[in-house]
């Protein structure tokens, strides 16, 4: 387990690291004069000197290169081109509506998506199973924001029973109506696929030689099912959290419909006013919570199953 | 490692298979999949020339109103459907062009470290989220359709790399190949004839997930406005740029939203449907 989890942990720092250096090298891969480049919009020569000395471009890369590392373990981002607001102080500000809706979700997932699976599987071939499986085949990898647009329109416009957006809402939490219909778009997913992964273990388990040796050994029924059967069928779901880490940043789409002040809307606001600054630091983080998350969900997978060693 | 890139691949035996789709959902799939489709390349032959431009949102200017800038809804509808598709496509092949080979080179090589060279830097690629790395690489690029193409195409890289070379490997240990190496063919020769062959079962199997994938990508891209110039005009942008009239003009979100959701939700039915059906005929012969 140790040797594993030290093996798992060194491969997300390379990828961490990896992150950095493709987040530095954006900046690079800008054609021509990235001063220039940045300012596109508005070549004012004072626009451009000030952008330059902000991103410190008049010097050797090296030297910028080890500036941003040695930054990164200062909590140092840089500055936004835009507002001129140090980067950190801007995530710290759209932290808490992006964390809210995440731990909610993460929150609801699990069960929802557990319950689901050993439901249709108990059920197998039946008129339960029917639904769930073909709700969760239809809805999987349906674009969030078209989703959403569609519920809006009937829960929120044509019933009224919902919010349409969060627009003028102080704190999401005060408010909970609002978070409704984010969650359901961004639970659909994530739910779709794991609850099809524990379906399949679980039947897969049900139908095993330990099983049916529990079942000789007199246990009953539901200790059967619940002791034996599942945590087997759970390893590879929990792989499977790992897997589709897109749904984290299916966020960054669901707060821009609801148009939730999160990092979500902060990334999409950046790329659209090339806020290199701004798009670095919110790469590091993304990558950093997706590292986190993958070790947390191999490591849990792991422990269920120990056969099934996730990274090589 | 090989863990599948979705749940349709997963059924491992004949226990886990899902249950046996019936005739209402095959409708139900091909209805799905089939307006939107039809809209999308028939749109643009019968969408006629534009009528002039009314005021912004006027729920009365055509059949389903007017835009954010007076275009009427419908043209647009007809119009802006067939790009998102062509786009996906584009991007789905180009993945199996540069991947299939990639994936064969590592399964084909007897040196472990080309095999890594390979395959490792397409690990640290897939730990970001796709979304992530679409937003990273339009910041920098030019907006046009292309660049879509391409950064979908990236994002399927690594599975797609993956996939060709677990089904080559399986194949590459066979002894008929370890008989072809003796007899002194090429290395390409077998490589693409024998088991280049083999391996387009698997991503005739894989193609459907990828495609679905590939859409969704596109469209949140599209929505995200990533590659979009200012004229851009498909379902995804529709949605985004009219969103702010959907209380005069619900019609101009969402009925383009209603589409995307009807294609996707289809072609995942119908994929799913003829995976099951191959599992079948693979477990009866």
């Amino acid at each position: 387990m140790w040797r594993y989890a030290a093996r798992r942990v060194g491969f997300g720092g390379i990828q961490i690291l990896a992150v950095a250096l493709l987040a530095f090298a954006l900046v690079e891969a800008l054609p021509g004069d990235a001063a220039v480049a940045l300012a596109a919009d508005d070549p004012d020569p004072r626009t451009i000197a000030r952008i330059r000395e902000r991103m410190g471009l008049d010097q050797p890369v090296t030297v910028r290169f080890w500036e941003w590392l040695t930054g990164l373990f200062r909590a140092d981002l840089g500055t936004s081109l835009v507002s001129g607001r140090p980067v950190t102080d801007i995530l710290a500000a759209a932290l808490a509506p992006t964390l809210t809706l995440a731990a909610i979700a993460l929150a609801l997932l699990l069960p929802l998506a557990v319950g689901l699976g050993v439901l249709a599987a108990l059920r197998e071939g039946g008129a339960v199973d029917r639904a769930i499986t073909s709700a969760s085949v239809s809805l999987y990898s349906v674009p969030e924001f078209a989703l959403a647009i569609v519920l809006v329109a009937v829960f929120a416009l044509q019933l009224g029973w919902l919010p349409p957006t969060a627009v003028g809402v102080s704190s999401l939490l005060a408010q909970p109506a609002v978070l409704v219909l984010p969650l359901v778009v961004l639970l659909a997913r994530p739910i779709c696929s794991i609850s099809r992964l524990v379906r399949a273990g679980m039947i897969e388990a049900l139908g095993s030689d330990y099983v049916e040796h529990a079942h000789r050994l007199g246990l009953s029924g539901r200790r059967v099912r619940y002791a034996h059967a599942l945590p087997n069928a759970l390893a590879p779901a929990a792989a499977q959290i790992s897997r589709t880490t897109d749904w984290l940043l299916g966020g960054v789409v669901v707060e821009a419909v609801f148009v939730i002040p999160g990092l979500g809307t902060e990334l999409v606001n950046a790329v659209a006013a090339r806020d290199i600054p701004v798009i670095q630091g919110l790469a590091l983080l993304f990558a950093m919570t997706t590292v986190a998350v993958n070790l947390a969900a191999d490591l849990v997978a792991f422990r269920l199953a120990p056969r099934t060693e996730v990274v090589a | 490692m090989n863990a599948p890139p979705s749940p349709s691949h997963l059924s491992s035996g004949q226990a886990a298979r899902p249950p046996r789709p019936g005739p209402v959902r095959d409708v139900v799939a091909v209805v799905l999949v089939a307006v939107p489709l039809g809209l999308a390349l028939l749109g643009p032959l019968v969408a006629g020339a534009a009528p002039e431009r009314t005021q912004p949102f006027l729920p009365d200017a055509g059949w389903l109103g007017s835009d954010f800038v007076g275009r009427d809804v419908w043209r647009q509808v007809l119009l802006g459907g067939w790009s998102i598709i062509a786009t996906a496509l584009c991007a789905t092949v180009l993945a199996y062009l540069v991947g299939a080979p990639i994936g064969l080179a590592a399964a084909m090589t007897r040196r472990r470290w080309v095999d890594e060279a390979l395959l490792r830097p397409l690990d640290i690629l897939l730990a970001l989220p796709s979304l992530l790395l679409m937003l990273l690489l339009a910041s920098i690029a030019p907006p046009t359709a292309w660049t879509v193409v391409g950064i979908v195409a990236l994002i399927n890289l690594p599975d797609v790399a993956r996939i060709v070379r677990a089904g080559a490997l399986e194949v590459a240990r066979r002894t008929s190949v370890e008989a072809m190496w003796l007899q002194g063919e090429s290395r390409v020769a077998i490589a693409v004839v024998f088991i280049g062959r083999a391996v387009l079962r698997t991503l005739a199997a894989d193609a459907g997930v990828r495609v679905v994938g590939a859409f969704y990508l596109v469209a949140a891209a599209s929505f995200l406005g990533v590659g979009t110039g200012p004229d851009t005009s498909d379902w995804a942008v529709m949605v985004d740029v009219n969103r702010d009239g959907i209380f005069l003009t619900p019609w101009g979100v969402l009925v383009p939203a209603m589409l995307l959701v009807a294609l996707s939700m289809g072609l995942n039915l119908l994929f799913d449907r003829l995976l099951s059906r191959r599992r079948h005929e693979e477990h009866t012969l």
